[in-house]
């Protein structure tokens, strides 16, 4: 039990650290810094060198290869927001953000790692509330604080929606395992429909879909650039993963289907709803923004019904493809905050017109930026092509979502429009007088390592699909093997059909 | 199950027609019998006995809500110690060396506090 929760205890334990530096040596940021990546990479190896076998407290804990593969994610994405921060935190209390930020990690590790309703609360709860302070953490800012308070105001009212969800689903069940859960008779109760809407209502504000999108722009333009970089990558990929589990492994009997011509009540229909409306709302209000950090949000928005689309499609192979496409989407997007926060850092804001002649100031930045910007469009040979590629034709293998599917291709091509915009700025508007090219800088290397990683994605899909597919594979072993208990808690998560991995060798 | 329900809404009709009755008495009590004389010190809101100095909705320092969070770590401690304290004897070693990882998270909160200097009042 403590051996398996031993990455998150060395990250607790590396948080307070940190803290302890920001009382003795708050100044020397470049320690404070090390630290924190120190304990990441013990981390890390904690979680590579562990068995990722086990299940303790009735599934309060419970690890398997899938989610040691998101555990290592969020632990890198969480890490990449650590390096930001150094661009776009203020100088005063630098190791307490660092420290928040771990924090926040460790909580969207343990909601990765979990299959019991009670644990996803706490752990969203441990996730959001650093997330709330990093967000308002730039004292100085006007647009810092109305950020945190808008994503605190909005996030506690979803919370509760969550938590009454919960309890409504757990006074079904009579149990908060989602084992127990998922071994619920097929019918449908009317108490259960309210339980599974309000758990919805409060996991689509987590990851940003309509109707429960508002805080985003505001919170992706005020907050601290490497805050929204957390909230945008991290925070969303734990988000989708706990929700994928939670519908499938606990939920699944309750589906329905969202076809046309085909609708069964259950949360398919509603979750289709959701992200179509998520797909035109995000795509066409990206179309007028003049920030490029709310051009972010509002593209997150759309990306979040694009990934809504797969889980309403509730096949097993496209469950891989969320799970495919929304690390592609969260390393990408962070590449792109991170270009955001140089920019920010070099220029003084992250308007349009601050981005004029990137091009011609730091060519490598702007390769970096195109790279990002093309893969979140969506244009081949980068890995936002291929994920994109893959949710959608997994979307349709299972009953006539095609008005779904069309409708997402159909907004894509609209978005390529907005996403060009930002390239034109970088690369045919002249610079301004008097820029600097960009010093190197951690975060620029970073910067370029993601951008190298979303490429590589792109070219070799399987660099990650197959493990992904590969450790369902075993997974399924392991349930077989422990079948004869049934109690002892293995986790419930569909296996991903090897299909998935030899259609994706194809291409 | 439907007399458990019929119970329920018996008790449901008492318990709001039990606080009605002496409203109900002091209304016509104060209707038919008290003469009316307003005043000063009859309209003047009652607090506590002593007279009021100044309005209530003052501004006042922030200082006051990070000393109630601090004061936070106290409380938590001695909410998860009593319980730990009354069961001492009965518990293994580790629950002694869990709770003492807890109270050192509670400790290096108090510490940090005081040492960015926040106990002091300004």
């Amino acid at each position: 039990m403590l051996i398996a929760l031993l990455p998150e205890t060395t990250l607790v334990v590396t948080a307070l650290v940190v803290l302890g530096f920001g009382v003795s040596v708050p100044k020397s940021r470049t320690l404070i810094t090390a630290a924190t990546l120190l304990g990441g990479f013990a981390a890390a190896a904690a979680l590579v060198l562990l068995p990722a076998d086990g299940n303790f407290l009735r599934g309060m804990v419970a690890l398997d290869p899938l989610a040691r593969i998101f555990k290592l994610v969020i632990l890198g994405l969480g890490m990449v927001a650590a390096v930001f921060a150094s661009d776009s935190f203020p100088e005063t209390h630098f190791a307490e953000s660092l420290a928040l930020i771990l924090f926040g990690t460790v909580g969207m590790m343990l909601l990765a790692g979990t299959e019991d309703l009670l644990m996803i609360f706490i752990a969203l709860e441990l996730t959001s509330i650093p997330l709330y302070i990093l967000a308002a953490f730039a004292k100085e800012s006007r647009s810092s604080a109305e950020a945190g308070l808008k994503y605190f105001l909005i996030g506690s009212v979803s919370a509760a929606f969550l938590l009454y969800g919960l309890s409504l689903i757990y006074g079904v069940a009579g149990s908060t395992n989602l084992q127990a859960i998922s071994r619920l008779p097929g019918i449908p109760d009317p108490l259960l429909v309210a339980g599974i809407v309000l758990t919805l209502a409060g996991f689509a504000f987590k990851v940003a879909v309509v109707p429960f999108q508002l805080w985003a722009p505001d919170v992706y333009e005020g907050a601290p650039t490497a805050a929204a970089a957390l909230i945008a990558s991290g925070s969303k990929v734990a988000g989708i993963f706990i929700l994928a589990k939670l519908l499938t492994a606990g939920l699944g009997h309750w589906a329905g289907s969202a076809g046309w011509g085909q609708f069964l009540p259950g949360w398919a229909p509603v979750l289709a709803l959701m992200a179509a409306a998520s797909v035109l709302l995000g795509n066409i209000a990206a179309l007028v923004q003049a920030n490029v950090k709310r051009l972010l949000a509002y593209s997150a928005i759309a990306h979040g019904g694009y990934l809504l689309i797969g889980l309403a499609s509730a096949g097993p192979e496209s469950l891989s493809a969320v799970l495919f496409y929304v690390v592609v989407y969260a390393l990408t997007t962070a590449g792109a905050f991170g270009v955001v926060a140089i920019v920010e850092k070099q220029r003084g804001g992250s308007r349009l017109d601050d981005f004029d002649g990137l091009a011609k100031s730091s060519p490598v930045l702007a390769i970096c930026l195109l790279v990002f910007f093309i893969s979140l469009a969506g244009i081949p040979p980068l890995a936002g092509f291929f994920g994109k590629f893959y949710l959608f034709t997994a979307a349709l293998r299972t009953p006539s979502l095609l008005w779904l599917v069309i409708l997402a291709v159909a907004m894509n091509a609209v978005s390529l429009y907005y996403y060009l915009i930002v390239l034109k700025h970088a690369f045919v508007l002249p610079a301004p007088e008097g820029i600097r090219p960009a010093n190197a800088s951690a975060s620029g290397f970073l910067v370029g390592a993601l951008a190298l990683a979303v490429l590589a994605l792109g070219l070799a899909p399987d660099l990650l699909l197959s493990p992904l597919v590969k450790q369902n594979q075993c997974r399924g072993e392991w349930e077989i093997r422990s079948m004869p208990r049934s109690d002892s808690g293995a986790s419930g998560f569909p296996k991903l059909t090897a299909t998935a991995s030899s259609r994706a060798a194809e291409h | 199950m439907q007399s458990d329900y019929l119970l329920l809404t018996v008790f449901l009709a008492i318990a709001i027609v039990f606080p009605l009755i002496p409203l109900a008495m002091a209304w016509a009590w104060a209707r038919l019998f008290s003469p009316a004389k307003p005043g000063h010190d009859k309209q003047s809101s009652y607090e506590c006995g002593i007279e009021s100095t100044g309005p209530a909705q003052i501004q006042f320092q922030s200082h006051y809500y990070l000393y109630a969070l601090v004061f936070l770590v106290f409380d938590v401690e001695t909410v998860f110690l009593m319980p730990f304290a009354a069961a001492f004897l009965k518990l293994p070693f580790s629950a002694f060396l869990a709770l003492m990882v807890f109270l050192l998270l509670l400790v290096e909160g108090l510490v940090w506090a005081w040492a960015k200097g926040i106990l002091a009042w300004k």
